[in-house]
C-alpha cells in the first residue's frame, strides 16, 4: 500500500480503524503518520466546539403548525436521515449547528489543503468517483442550501435581496470551476479559486440562515 | 358674497393640509441625539448598525468622540456604551413589524485622529476620513468608502464596493460580488479578493510592498506611475491579460524565484524598475490590464 492509497482509505471510511494493510505501511511512514496526526488534531478541535442547544422537539412542532396556520408553509420540511458512520457524515453533524457551519467548511478546506500540500496531487474526481474532500464540501453545503430553501424565505428587504443575489454569483462561479476542474484536475489555482469559493458560499448562507431565524 | 367650497376648490385645500401634515408628523418623528465621550489616548469605537443607515467617521483634534444619530421614526434603539476608552454603540430594532423606511438612519462620529474603529453594518454607506489606525469595517450592501486613512484597514463585504483615497498603510478587502477602487494610495501591503467584482489600483507600488490582487471573474487594473519598481506576475486560467505597458516592462530578472503554478495557467511576467516591490495579479476568468500612467 502507497501513501496515496492510505489517503484514500481515510477518506472513504475516516480515522479508525484502519484496514492492517494501511496500519503496516503507517506504522513505517513518517509522512501517512504525520498525515493522521493532523487529522486528529483537527477533529479533536473540532469535536471541543461548544454546542449549541436544541430546542425541544414541542418547539419544532408548535412552530411548524404555527407556520402551516398562517400559511406560511404548505409542506412538511423534509428532515435529513441521520445516520452517522464515516469521517465525513461526522463533519456533517457540524452543520446542522448554523452558527458551525463556516468553521466546518473552514475544516473542510483545512483538510483539502493537508492532502494537497502533503501528498502528490490527486485529480478532483467527480462525485460518483474517489471522495475528495472539496468534493464533500460541495456536497454539505449543497444539503445546505437545501435546508435555506426548504425555510421558504421571502423578505424583499435590500439586505436579503443582496445575499441571495450573491449566492447566486457564487453558485455560477463555483459552476464553472467545477466545470474546468472536471477537464483539467491538476489546475492548483482552480483549486484555489474552488476553494476560496466554497468558503465564501458558507459565510452566505451562515449568514442568510441567521437572519431568516431571526425574521421568523 | 359668500365663498363655496366646492369640489375643484377643495382639492389643492385638502393637499396642501395633506402635505403640510405629513411634513409635520416627519419632522416630529425624526429624532436626533448627540453624545460626548471623553477620551483619554486612543480610543477603541465598536459600532453595530442593523438598520438602514449612513456612518460617517470623522476626526478632530480634542480628545474626546463625538456621537450624533438620527432617524426616522422611534423604531431604532441605540444601546450606547463606555468603558475606559471602549465606546460600543448597537443599534437595534424595536419593532420587528417595522417597515424599511423606519430603520432610516445615520450615525455620525467625531472622533480624535487616532481611533480604532470596528464597524459593522447591513445596508448603509461607511465613510471614513482622516482616521489613524487599525479598522475592520464590513458590510453587507453598503458601500465603503475611505479618505485619508491609514492602519491595518480590513473590509469585508457581500456586495458591496470598498473606494480607497490616499490610503495607507496596510489593506485586506475580501468581498463576493463587490469592487475595488484603490486610488493615490500609500498602501505597504495589500490583499485584494472578490469574486464576481472589480478591482482598480491606481497608483504607487512602495518599494519592499507586497500587493496581491485577486478577481474570479472580474477585471483587474493596475496603473503604475514611471517612478515606480516592481516585479510583476499576472496569471489567469481561462481569462485574459491586457498588458498595454509591455514596452515599459523588462523580462522577469528574478525568474527562478517565480513561477505560474502550473501549465494550465498563461499570463504575463515582468520586472519594472529594480523590481523592488511585488505585485501579484490574477483572474480565473475576468481580465487583468496593465497601464502606465503619463
Amino acid at each position: 500500500m502507497q501513501c496515496r492509497d492510505v489517503e484514500v482509505v481515510l477518506e472513504q471510511e475516516g480515522l479508525a480503524p484502519l484496514p492492517e494493510a494501511a496500519r503496516d505501511h503507517v506504522a513505517s511512514c513518517t509522512h501517512c503518520q504525520g498525515l493522521i496526526a493532523d487529522l486528529e488534531t483537527i477533529i479533536s478541535l473540532s469535536v471541543e466546539l461548544p454546542a449549541e442547544v436544541e430546542p425541544p422537539a414541542r418547539v419544532w412542532v408548535s412552530l411548524r403548525n404555527q407556520l402551516e396556520h398562517e400559511g406560511i408553509i404548505k409542506q412538511p420540511v423534509a428532515v435529513p436521515a441521520q445516520e452517522h458512520s464515516s469521517l465525513w457524515e461526522g463533519f456533517g453533524r457540524l452543520f446542522r449547528s448554523r452558527a458551525f457551519a463556516t468553521v466546518a467548511v473552514g475544516a473542510f478546506l483545512l483538510i483539502a489543503a493537508f492532502l494537497q500540500v502533503r501528498g502528490p496531487s490527486e485529480p478532483l474526481g467527480p462525485p460518483s468517483g474517489t471522495p475528495n474532500p472539496l468534493w464533500q464540501t460541495a456536497k454539505v453545503l449543497n444539503e445546505q442550501e437545501i435546508d435555506l430553501r426548504n425555510m421558504h424565505l421571502s423578505s424583499t428587504s435590500p439586505v436579503d435581496v443582496a445575499l441571495e443575489q450573491n449566492l447566486q454569483q457564487v453558485n455560477e462561479f463555483i459552476a464553472d470551476c467545477e466545470r474546468h476542474l472536471k477537464a483539467e484536475p491538476q489546475d492548483e489555482l482552480a483549486r484555489e479559486y474552488l476553494s476560496d469559493a466554497y468558503q465564501q458560499k458558507a459565510e452566505l448562507l451562515s449568514a442568510m440562515m441567521d437572519r431568516g431565524r431571526s425574521v421568523n | 358674497m359668500g365663498t363655496r367650497l366646492t369640489g375643484r376648490n377643495l382639492t389643492p385645500i385638502l393637499a396642501t393640509t395633506l402635505v403640510l401634515s405629513s411634513g409635520v408628523a416627519a419632522i416630529a418623528a425624526s429624532q436626533r441625539t448627540e453624545k460626548h465621550f471623553a477620551v483619554n489616548g486612543r480610543p477603541v469605537v465598536v459600532i453595530q448598525n442593523v438598520a438602514n443607515g449612513r456612518i460617517e467617521v470623522k476626526s478632530s483634534k480634542n480628545p474626546e468622540v463625538i456621537l450624533v444619530t438620527n432617524q426616522n421614526s422611534g423604531k431604532i434603539n441605540f444601546d450606547v456604551e463606555q468603558v475606559g476608552d471602549r465606546i460600543d454603540v448597537t443599534a437595534t430594532v424595536l419593532e420587528a413589524s417595522a417597515q424599511p423606511q423606519e430603520l432610516d438612519t445615520s450615525l455620525q462620529l467625531t472622533v480624535p485622529e487616532e481611533t480604532e474603529l470596528q464597524l459593522k453594518t447591513e445596508n448603509g454607506t461607511i465613510y471614513v476620513e482622516q482616521v489613524r489606525g487599525d479598522m475592520t469595517l464590513e458590510s453587507v450592501a453598503g458601500d465603503i468608502h475611505l479618505k485619508d486613512v491609514s492602519g491595518y484597514i480590513i473590509v469585508k463585504t457581500t456586495g458591496s464596493s470598498l473606494v480607497c483615497t490616499q490610503c495607507a498603510g496596510k489593506l485586506d478587502f475580501n468581498s463576493v460580488g463587490g469592487s475595488a477602487q484603490i486610488l493615490q494610495p500609500a498602501l505597504t501591503n495589500v490583499n485584494l479578493r472578490t469574486t464576481t467584482g472589480n478591482i482598480l489600483f491606481d497608483g504607487d507600488f512602495i518599494r519592499t510592498g507586497l500587493y496581491s490582487m485577486r478577481s474570479g471573474k472580474g477585471v483587474v487594473e493596475v496603473r503604475f506611475s514611471g517612478n515606480d519598481s516592481f516585479d510583476l506576475s499576472a496569471k489567469t486560467n481561462m481569462g485574459t491579460v491586457d498588458n498595454q505597458a509591455a514596452a515599459f516592462l523588462k523580462p522577469d530578472s528574478h525568474g527562478s524565484r517565480w513561477h505560474f503554478p502550473s501549465k494550465f495557467t498563461h499570463g504575463f511576467i515582468g520586472t519594472f524598475g529594480a523590481g523592488l516591490a511585488k505585485v501579484e495579479l490574477s483572474t480565473f476568468s475576468g481580465t487583468i490590464r496593465i497601464l502606465k500612467r503619463d
